[in-house]
């Protein structure tokens, strides 16, 4: 009668027994389901990892330290448990939250058409003993000129303001914005920047009046003393009947006035004197 | 022997509440409450709810990962790339940056010996991943996914563009051109001048 009770018992005990003395490995099934071994990141275990792996510097035998009791297998992090089916069945869960992009928006040129500001941010992940980057504070806002409603004096105005924000080559404005210690703050204050620069450059000041030709960014051709010294070439050559708007609307003279203008703000290539050199002499009728 | 194993009976329906077969209660040798199951997900689509806010859009995505093991960054490559294709996210480029390496030059000895010197060195190696056109809700998702399954010893940076519309308070001027403010003119100054002489 003794033995009949505690038999259950000897019954839990030998499983226990069993379970320490052999390694999960050998009951292993081939078609197991792996995601159920290492559902979440752990360290390589070598009773439940049922591969005859070596790694290590090599004995005095010749061959690298076994599986069991290596260190440097524990160490280094495996991926053990995201195998291709555990990522399949994750993406599978992950699928529902996912939105699609816009299928108009296919190029970038629709992109910046449609939405021409572009902000750029980054963030960090690293282990340390603060969790804070201060470079992600930092936020670039970047706008093309072209895309926003500015007339001809508020182009100027602002290019002028933006000083070394504007690129001539990509006609964009950048503005860097780190002086808030968060991102959001960053973002507001850039946008106030543009806002603010965006209105500015409408305003006409009363001083802005006093605009003299030095000041100008551009070569302008109109009551120039090159135009003053055409007509008095053309008056003299052809005689004073025709007006002075009949003189300046001949092509050679147009011709003359884009070669000077090109020169002037392009700068002196030989493409560009060569150019003048053909109008001169046909302004001349040579 | 009939009369134990009728008693071993009992005494497992008073220890169990029932009566222990080796069918029922053995499953491959393991007891059935030992097996791991698969915890049953209930369905996610009643969480999901869908706002009224517009979604972000990124042009550009681009994340950079440092590690100092070039294996591991490679098995996380596999596992990024793999990730990207299930869930459709248009992954443009991966490409390989040349690695880094820190070196530091320190003296071996505690006290004197200056001509005897160790030298250590850091070496950082480096991937991109290149993402083009992406919604912020899958950024979002996408990057968590990425970042909790990042190993120990790499770090990450990511680069995001986001793309915006011009906002209403910016498309129209606010002053007309006609009005010319009028501001401090350069006779204020040399007033100002004169008080403080």
């Amino acid at each position: 009668m003794a033995a009949s009770i505690y038999l259950p018992m000897l019954e839990y005990f030998m499983y226990y027994l069993y379970q320490a003395v052999v390694p999960r490995t050998v009951k292993m099934a081939e078609d197991q389901d792996w995601t159920a071994v290492y559902p979440t990141a752990a360290s390589f275990k070598p009773s439940a990892v049922p591969l005859p792996i070596r790694m290590g510097y090599p004995l005095k035998g010749g061959v690298s330290p076994d599986k069991q009791g290596n260190l440097e297998l524990i160490k280094i992090p495996n991926f053990l448990h995201l195998t291709p089916a555990a990522i399949k069945k994750h993406c599978e869960a992950l699928k529902p939250f996912l939105t699609e992009w816009p299928s108009a928006l296919d190029s970038d040129e629709k992109c910046t058409e449609h939405f021409p500001i572009q902000v750029q941010t980054k963030d960090f992940v690293s282990s340390g003993a603060s969790l804070r980057n201060p470079n992600a504070r930092i936020v670039t806002m970047k706008v093309p000129l072209s895309s926003l409603n500015l007339d001809d004096h508020a182009r100027k105005k602002i290019i002028k303001l933006a000083k070394e924000r504007y690129c001539e080559e990509t006609d964009t404005l950048t503005l860097v914005t780190d002086s808030c210690p968060l991102k959001q703050q960053n973002y507001d204050h850039a946008m106030y920047l543009l806002t603010v620069l965006y209105h500015e450059s409408w305003k006409m000041e009363a001083w802005e009046e006093d605009k003299a030709r030095e000041d100008m960014e551009e070569y302008e051709w109109q009551d120039s003393p090159s135009q003053r010294n055409v007509v008095e070439l053309l008056e003299r050559t052809k005689g004073t009947e025709e007006r002075k708007k009949d003189l300046l609307s001949q092509p050679e003279v147009q011709e003359y006035k884009d070669a000077i203008v090109i020169m002037k703000n392009h700068g002196e290539t030989e493409e560009n004197l060569l150019r003048y050199k053909e109008a001169v002499k046909k302004l001349y009728n040579i | 022997m009939a009369a134990s194993s009728r008693s071993a009976r009992v005494l497992s329906k008073i220890f169990h509440g029932h009566y222990l077969t080796a069918a029922a209660g053995w499953h491959q040798g393991l007891p059935t409450r030992l097996i791991h199951t698969d915890p049953v997900s209930a369905s996610p689509h009643a969480a999901i709810t869908v706002t009224e806010e517009p979604d972000t859009l990124y042009q550009s995505l681009s994340v950079l990962v440092k590690g100092h093991d070039k294996a591991v960054l490679d098995s996380y490559e596999f596992f990024v790339t793999l990730a990207a294709n299930e869930l459709g996210l248009n992954l443009e480029k991966v490409h390989e940056p040349h690695r880094s390496i820190d070196k530091l030059t320190v003296l071996k000895s505690v006290h004197i010996f200056k001509k005897h010197r160790v030298q250590y060195e850091m070496r950082t190696h480096y991937r991109n991943f290149q993402f083009s056109r992406v919604t912020g809700s899958s950024a979002q998702v996408y990057l968590e996914y990425i970042q909790r399954n990042l190993p120990e010893g790499v770090a990450m940076e990511v680069t995001k563009t986001a793309i915006e519309r011009i906002p209403e308070h910016i498309q129209k001027p606010m002053w007309d051109n006609n009005d010319t403010v009028k501001t401090a003119t350069p006779q204020l100054e040399s007033e100002e001048l004169e008080k403080c002489t």
